[in-house]
């Protein structure tokens, strides 16, 4: 993002024309709207210069010549009704351009941001989940809401208003060429001034914008970040120096916003200073030459009426130009987000359909790294049949979670394959791929909404009777009948009163809803009681017939009815087989049961004797 | 809208009262600068007719150039100088109201954030606020620009020139009052409907992103994708609402304020034939009416910064005045708890408590004395109201009347808040952590706690090692909410958090669900020790973490139905002990399978 000196700065520049078109490419469905919009405001502009012009006809064709007696004073008092009467017809012609041009403007520019956040929203929900992990929730809110409403100002003031003062500029210019080629020459000599000016303060400008957008991303971060974690700030007395925190962070926008308050503070009055110096150079000049006689003095007085109106599309232009500066600071943004490498996803030659998905899984030589060289799966390898049950087994940060992340698609394997019914998962849609895989996370996530919304999640072709169906294999039920509001109760973000037990049965009942052939669960029943999770162990029973299902847990009696278990230790598999077998191997497996069931068998021994 | 004086806008008013002398000399700058204008013009005629009547000389010529350049470099500098005032003020207190936003979110008590979005906060703190920045910066400027040209407008017209001419240009300016009346008051409703669905919008956005997770194991992005396009859309219709409202108002007052000329170009007219007024006069009025036009057109901008920033005044006094439920009693006495450390004895007294009126008690008529030291584990099934029970310790909640909940023999409405909290660690179920290094998520107090505290922390929760094989070590950053950890890692970062801080109480919320049975025993271990004089309370599920509690409570939807040692509850035969066979089986299955 920084400025890297000499050479980036052409590349820059081309990347700003680049930005620039590609923002314009939003503006072009509604050419027509532009067209017509700027249009009326040439009309409108023809109208406000026709005002003065039945000004002087009431006065030099009525009043003045009914002060001469060229006409009859009831002759005069007609005339002036009829330029009256045009003038209204004038001004109610105006009134309707002008709401017609305002809602034009208006409307496409809302219906640009309108689609800008559309895209950006679908580009955020195909990103890799590596992104979230990198980029705080706050940023990116930021970047889709406010980048984008910072870039309404650039479509409805910049792009009609350019050809707006262009045309403007070049009217003014021929008139004044055609008046006094030298006064002109002198008058447009400060012209450079303005144009260097504003160059110079480009950079500054387009710093103190991006500032001012990442810090307000940061703030919005914090404030993201922090709200969700009140409860903790709150038990730990933390109020205080999260205020202080917060405070640190809005005193940079602050002092952000200072600096951009500063610096068009000297930009913009300076533009009236650049007028009136070459106001006084044309009154000096110009007045030399009429004590002279070089020079006539309705030229003069129209040069200056000419000069203040030439000044009007300038003042725009710059305007315009930090408007602009503005939108490519967003811009960046908003594109840097919509072009970052969305999720891999295969290309057409390779992509196989899956008929019936099975649910046989195979790892062949897997490496896997969050971060380069820094291996978290290595060389692993293993099958699993359809319908088989696996549980994963080895400490925490062994690499279990990453092997399920990897089998849902959430990561790429460096090396190796993956195999889905022996098609590379590579090769499958990840959509295709994770449909058929139901998956209860660690970490149950709640969307603000009723409890029914949170089986089915945003699928509307999921019944409330197919939910309640799910919610009750997964015994989620009993809870749910208590709730005040049973399966319309509202639920937040922040799970309100829901407690993690409860969260996990729903999460439990969102991943059998959608029938799946592949059941992942990553510490499901943790935090659930022994009698619930028996309950659930029994409907698992019945639920993993015809599926496969693979395990994360910790307490190994939770396991042993699977086929099969594989233990990891440091990225690697170290013993796979089943629970006898493990045993009987007296290994990883063995120890860890030893560990675990010591005091069990002890007590059982007492009890015996 | 209510009459009484409201959070934002007292805060509001006593701001605009703080920083007065910074808008009164911003607006007095204005006016100088606006002076000043006015003289540049002049100035121009009285050269353009020295020249005319050749009465100007080389030399005055000169001077009189060089006043105007000189005119408008004092313009620049005041015009700086007034901006900073002005807009530095409206700078200013986009800050502070943040600022107090922000604290009084931390004021905010549990419940409030059960119902309130984050993604609505969000952008009231954006969004909302900035619209009362542009209100009290540029509105204001633009007010009192468009204030003291009409002032000044009028008042040459009727002076100078004719004070009947003035009144009869000034026929359609109640039209323009009302007109400005009603359309403020539709301007301000719709601003507050677009200002809503920005937030809704934002809060969409926000939580999409916080479940991306889930949204993809799931495939609900194309779902997400169309609830989004609803509610962008609904956000457009919103926003379109106001623009043909503002489309129409902002010609209308052009419209309007055109009549004048009208009215002036045909009575003045006819004036000017009748005799009454030379003509002279007519066209000077028809150039001051045109001075007046232009700010009067400013009115319609001007209506739109205020009505728009007064309708986010309301929405964050909407925030504002939500009074947090926790806090310390004005009348509870803060000196004899200075430093006050705990004994650590915790008493409910028949205590009933829910979370919202009228709905079903989460806990129900609870009675029990943990005394000073003393280990206490409490089982029961999901929902059974276990973490609601030490939520009210950490008076995350009030109890529902006083006399229910007692600490060292103190009501715990009567102990102050911060001094209760710094007593307590606690660790919840959701180990929530923050962005920032491991050190910082573990001394997480406002005492400051030293390295080798942290790392004694640690130590016992068994994530010492884990951590310095990072490559940062306890220096390594998190992402949000810990993402480059693993959940049985933040799980032990989270109890060392609460053992940092050296509590008289610790809580544990099923706090070792996460991590191996190895490990847990370990840590179990390493707290036995630490726990010795300090009050613990363990929410669990496996008797293999409770057994050796000094008490165990059993609750049953909302009741204590058990309560005593492990071995007084097998023995009792209740719940706790069917629970325990349940477990014993399954591990003797286990085992009896290994035996075989």
């Amino acid at each position: 993002m920084a400025d890297n000196g000499q050479d980036t700065k052409s590349a820059r520049r081309q990347g700003d024309r680049k930005l620039i078109m590609r923002l314009a490419s939003y503006a072009k469905p509604y050419w027509k709207y532009f067209l017509i919009a700027l249009l009326f405001t040439i009309i409108l502009s023809g109208f406000n210069l026709a005002r003065p012009y039945l000004i002087k006809t009431a006065i030099d064709d009525n009043i003045v010549a009914a002060d001469k007696g060229i006409i009859e004073a009831n002759e005069a008092r007609q005339g002036i009704k009829i330029l009256g009467i045009i003038f209204l017809v004038l001004v109610i012609g105006e009134f309707m351009l002008g709401y017609v041009q305002t809602y034009l403007l208006q409307s496409t520019g809302k219906k640009i941001i309108m689609t800008l956040r559309n895209e950006a929203f679908s580009c955020v929900q195909r990103l890799p989940v590596a992104y979230f992990d990198k980029n705080p929730v706050g940023r990116i809110v930021t970047t889709v809401m406010n980048d984008t409403e910072a870039l309404n100002e650039m479509y409805t003031e910049i792009l009609v208003g350019f050809f707006e003062n262009v045309f403007i500029m070049i009217g003014i210019l021929v008139i004044m060429f055609k008046m006094n080629v030298r006064l002109t020459i002198i008058s447009l000599a400060m012209l450079p001034i303005i144009a260097f000016v504003t160059i110079l303060f480009r950079k500054k400008s387009r710093e103190i914008f991006g500032e001012i957008r990442s810090r307000l991303g940061r703030l919005n971060a914090f404030l993201s970040e922090n709200l969700s974690g009140m409860k903790v700030i709150q038990s730990f007395n933390m109020q205080e120096e999260k205020y202080n925190e917060f405070e640190e962070i809005n005193t940079k926008y602050y002092s952000a916003r200072q600096r951009q308050i500063k610096l068009f503070g000297i930009l913009r009055p300076l533009m009236d200073v650049v007028r009136s110096l070459i106001l006084s150079i044309l009154l000096w000049y110009g007045g030399l030459n009429i004590i002279s006689g070089k020079l006539e003095f309705g030229t003069l007085f129209a040069f200056i009426n000419y000069i203040n109106q030439f000044f009007t599309p300038i003042m725009h232009f710059t305007e315009g130009y930090n408007i602009l500066q503005s939108a490519i600071v967003s811009g960046n943004r908003l594109f840097a987000l919509m072009d970052y490498e969305p999720e891999p996803e295969p290309s057409d030659d390779e992509r196989e359909e899956l008929e019936e998905v099975r649910g046989g899984i195979e790892f062949k030589n897997v490496w896997f790294a969050y971060e380069e060289d820094k291996w978290v799966l290595k060389d692993v390898s293993f099958k699993i049949s359809p319908g088989e049950s696996v549980a994963f087994v080895g400490a925490t940060g062994a690499g279990k979670t990453s092997i399920i992340n990897l089998i849902c698609g959430f990561y790429e394997n460096q090396k190796g394959e993956i195999l889905l019914d022996g098609v590379n998962i590579k090769h499958i849609e990840k959509a295709t791929l994770r449909k058929n895989i139901g998956m209860v996370l660690q970490d149950v996530f709640l969307f603000s909404g009723d409890i029914e919304t949170n089986i089915r999640l945003f699928d509307k072709t999921i019944t409330t009777e197919e939910i309640i169906k799910a919610a009750k294999y997964a015994n989620a039920d009993c809870f749910i009948d208590q709730l005040p509001g049973g399966y319309k109760n509202p639920v937040t973000e922040k799970g309100s009163t829901l407690s993690m037990g409860q969260r996990q049965l729903l999460s439990f009942a969102r991943a059998l809803v959608i029938d799946p052939k592949i059941l992942v669960m990553d510490e499901a029943t943790s935090n659930i009681d022994t009698e619930t999770e028996g309950l659930i162990q029994e409907a698992l029973i019945k639920l993993m017939e015809g599926r496969t299902t693979i395990a994360i847990a910790h307490r190994l009696s939770t396991i042993q009815n699977v086929d099969k278990i594989i233990v990891i230790h440091d990225g690697k598999i170290e013993e796979m087989g089943s629970h006898d077998e493990l045993l009987g191997k007296k290994g990883l497996y063995y120890n860890l049961y030893m560990l675990q069931y010591k005091n069990i068998e002890e007590t059982l021994q007492k009890n015996l004797a | 809208m209510a009459k009484q004086k409201r959070n934002g806008q007292s805060m509001l008013f006593s701001f605009l009262k703080d920083n007065r002398w910074k808008y009164i000399t911003g607006i007095l700058l204005l006016f100088i600068i606006n002076i000043l204008q006015l003289i540049v013009p002049r100035l121009t005629g009285t050269i353009i007719d020295g020249i005319k009547e050749g009465a100007i000389g080389e030399q005055a010529l000169l001077k009189y150039s060089a006043i105007i350049f000189i005119i408008s470099i004092l313009v620049f500098i005041l015009n700086y100088l007034s901006r900073i005032q002005i807009t530095g003020s409206s700078n200013l207190y986009e800050f502070l109201l943040r600022n107090k936003m922000f604290s009084h979110l931390l004021d905010m008590s549990m419940d409030f954030y059960n119902k309130r979005a984050i993604g609505d906060i969000m952008a009231l703190s954006t969004n909302d606020i900035g619209a009362i920045r542009m209100a009290m910066g540029r509105g204001i400027m633009l007010t009192a620009n468009t204030v003291f040209l009409i002032t000044a407008s009028i008042y040459i017209m009727s002076t100078k020139i004719n004070p009947r001419l003035t009144l009869i240009a000034f026929i359609p300016m109640p039209a323009l009052v009302y007109v400005m009346m009603r359309f403020g008051r539709s301007i301000h409703k719709r601003s507050k409907k677009v200002q809503e669905s920005f937030g809704h919008l934002t809060r969409k956005t926000q939580e999409n992103i916080s479940g991306i997770r889930v949204i993809k194991a799931f495939v609900q992005e194309d779902n997400e994708i169309r609830n989004f396009q609803e509610l962008n859309e609904e956000d457009y219709e919103k926003s379109m609402a106001l623009v043909r409202i503002r489309g129409i108002f902002f010609p209308l007052i052009g419209f309007i304020s055109s009549l004048s000329y009208l009215v002036v170009l045909v009575y003045g007219g006819n004036l000017v034939v009748d005799g009454a007024i030379t003509l002279g006069d007519f066209v000077a009025f028809n150039s001051y009416l045109g001075m007046i036009i232009r700010p009067v057109r400013f009115i319609g901008m001007l209506i739109n910064f205020m009505q728009r920033g007064k309708a986010s005044v309301d929405r964050i006094d909407e925030l504002l005045d939500e009074k947090p439920t926790i806090y310390d009693d004005p009348s509870i006495l803060k000196e004899g708890f200075e430093s006050e450390r705990f004994e650590g004895k915790i008493e409910f007294r028949d205590l009933t408590f829910r979370y919202a009126e009228g709905e079903e008690p989460v806990l129900k008529g609870i009675d029990l004395i943990i005394e000073p030291g003393e280990t206490v584990a409490i089982v029961g099934k999901v929902g059974s109201g276990k973490t609601t029970l030490v939520n009210l310790i950490l008076r995350l909640y009030n109890p529902e009347n006083r006399g229910a909940l007692f600490i060292d023999d103190i009501d715990i409405m009567d102990i102050p808040l911060e001094i209760l909290r710094q007593n307590i660690g606690y660790v919840p179920q959701d180990n929530f952590l923050f962005s920032t290094t491991i050190r910082d998520n573990i001394a997480f107090s406002p005492i400051p706690i030293e390295d080798r505290t942290v790392k004694e922390a640690a130590s016992i929760s068994q994530v010492y090692s884990e951590i310095l094989e990072l490559p940062e070590g306890f220096h390594t950053t998190l992402g949000e909410r810990g993402v480059n950890l693993s959940g049985g890692q933040k799980q032990r970062v989270s109890i060392a958090r609460a053992l940092a801080k050296d509590p008289s109480i610790l809580i544990l919320d099923d706090s070792l669900s996460a991590v191996d049975t190895d490990t847990e025993e370990r840590i179990l271990e390493g707290l036995g020790q630490f726990m010795k004089g300090r009050t613990t309370i363990i929410i669990a599920h496996r008797i293999s973490t409770i057994k050796d509690a000094d008490t165990i409570v059993v609750l049953d939807r909302g009741r204590i139905v058990e309560h005593g040692t492990h071995e007084e509850l097998v023995a009792m035969g209740g719940t706790y002990s069917e629970m325990y066979e349940r477990q014993l089986l399954e591990d003797k299955i286990a085992v009896g399978e290994y035996g075989k």
